[in-house]
């Protein structure tokens, strides 16, 4: 049973153009009394509906990135625009999925899902309806119940979508959310976010170090180098979806992305 | 046997044993009575305290009054530990001022001993109610605080971000995330606070209050009523333990994040 699209559920749909622009984004730690340069002059945007990933080796300031975007972190110059206004804070426009599961062990799969509806201006019965709609969406409708530590990894992730997709968030901002899953459940995962994004058309940006990942989900892709983080490379992914990784066009894309990162 | 069978009955094995091993003690004259009377007659001075007619002999029918006295002093001050405590330990847990303003005076006053402000407290409040509630909300307030304080701040931090990201603001914050989320702290701060709460209420009591449950020991040791000290002993060993698990269950009742032990 596929429940109904609503056009509340697809902000992407409603307009085109430039939802997010990162503009300049320098940050740098202080270390030693010294300081570490993390990112150095990143500059992209991402269109209205897009799903990006961003790849890197590990310590090239990808998520130091992501957390600047969610607004958890400041950057030291530069910044980040979304719909034209400035990030300050975090907020719902733009959901985080962590890597590590972050869901609250005290409340039911349920309860984690309708947490950012609670003070929203709604009636009891539309939230729940609601958060019904999500928990299938998701695929967890028998698991409603259910405590976050009674499910799986796979089915913990599933939890923290449903749980920010409710909010209708313009950007979703996801930082190596199946990293830490096996990889029936991350092929898993993957195909249901596809599956999310054409139906809700959500703009993404998704973190990964994984190429395959990054090939199989992007419609564009930016490489990460390191010392200090910085965008070297833009690659358009034009394959159509679904994508076969044992097809000749795929590995070719992943063979040409392995190099990239290696050096 | 049952599993479940075996663990209703394992908490009582050990008080079992003990009253067997006194009583067997006790009859064989191994431990002179004028130093531990027999549980039977334990058990007939426990019945009269309790529910003996008032007038029968010095102690009888004084157990509900004496319980009310205490319970109502261990109440005001084990709620005005809590009152102070926990939103202080909180504070403290999250916010790094806090805690520095906090830490040196909280733990220099931790390390004096409770026994030591009881002649204060006899001069600043006299003699009864006030000074116990005292010296029990004093002595609570340490456990409740500090371990509110260890709760919240080994909160994780995604859970925070999480709510941010989500649009809960700070006091929101407080009460759906961080209260929720220190909740196993909070819990064994209350218990401890509770438990220490027996302890310094019959310090309190000790000084000349005319009811109570330490009054009774006091008065019971001057008039040489070995059985009524043993009597107290156990009426406070069995309150304490009973007010703890109330304690446990009231907040599973009202709270999820105590019943679900996250």
């Amino acid at each position: 049973m596929s429940p109904p699209l609503r056009d509340a559920a697809q902000p992407g749909r409603k307009e085109k153009g430039r939802i997010l622009e990162i503009k300049r984004l320098q940050k740098v730690f202080p270390l030693n009394g010294g300081f570490l340069p993390a990112l150095d002059e990143v500059t992209f945007w991402a269109e209205s509906g897009e799903l990006i990933c961003i790849i890197g080796r590990s310590g090239c300031g990808k998520s130091t990135l992501l957390k600047i975007m969610a607004g958890f972190v400041p950057p030291s110059s530069g910044e980040v625009l979304i719909k034209g206004k400035p990030v300050k804070t975090p907020g719902p426009d733009r959901c985080v999925i962590f890597q590590e599961d972050a869901l609250f062990p005290w409340l039911t799969v349920r309860e984690n899902i309708a947490f950012g509806l609670r003070g929203r201006d709604q009636t009891k019965q539309s939230k729940a309806a609601e958060v019904e709609w999500f928990l299938e969406l998701v695929g967890l409708g028998e698991f409603g119940d259910y405590l976050p530590n009674e499910i799986s990894g796979g089915m913990k992730q599933r939890v923290a979508l449903a749980r920010v997709l409710i909010l209708k968030p313009e950007v979703l901002l996801m930082d190596e959310p199946f990293a830490s899953l096996d990889a029936q459940s991350r092929e898993e995962m993957q195909n249901l976010l596809l599956t999310l994004w054409q139906e809700l058309a959500h703009t993404i940006l998704f973190v990964t170090h994984d190429v395959n990942e990054a090939v199989v989900l992007a419609d564009r892709i930016l490489l990460m180098g390191k010392n200090p983080g910085r965008i070297r490379e833009e690659i358009r992914i034009d394959l159509t979806r679904p994508r076969e990784k044992e097809t000749g066009a795929f590995m070719n894309v992943s063979r040409r992305l392995h190099e990239a990162l290696r050096d | 046997m049952h599993r479940a069978g075996v663990g209703r009955v394992l908490p009582a094995v050990i008080p079992a044993l003990f009253i067997l091993a006194w009583t067997g003690a006790s009859t064989t004259g191994l431990i002179p009575t004028y130093l531990l009377p027999h549980p039977l007659e334990i058990a007939g001075s426990g019945y009269t305290y309790v529910l003996g007619q008032p007038g029968e002999g010095p102690y009888a029918g004084r157990f509900l009054s004496d319980a009310g006295a205490s319970l109502l002093r261990v109440g005001c001050g084990f709620a005005a530990a809590v009152a102070a405590g926990l939103p202080l330990g909180i504070l403290s847990g999250r916010l790094s001022v806090v805690h520095r303003l906090m830490s040196t005076t909280v733990n220099a006053l931790r390390a004096v001993p409770g026994i030591t402000w009881l002649p204060l407290a006899m001069v600043w409040f006299g003699i009864g109610m006030r000074t116990t509630v005292f010296l029990v909300a004093l002595a609570a307030f340490f456990p409740v605080y500090l371990n509110a304080a260890a709760g919240a701040r080994q909160v994780n931090p995604l859970w925070l971000q999480a709510g941010a990201m989500m649009g809960v603001r700070r006091l929101r914050g407080t009460f759906a995330i961080l209260l929720p989320g220190a909740m196993s702290h909070v819990m064994t701060g209350l218990r401890l606070g509770l438990g220490i709460s027996w302890a310094y209420l019959v310090l309190g009591e000790l000084t000349g209050v005319p009811n109570g449950l330490g009054a009774v020991i006091m008065d019971a040791r001057m008039l040489g009523r070995i059985d009524m000290i043993v009597v107290g002993i156990i009426v406070i060993a069995v309150i304490g333990r009973v007010s703890d698990l109330l304690l446990q269950l009231g907040m599973k009742f009202c709270f999820k994040s105590a019943r679900r032990g996250a």
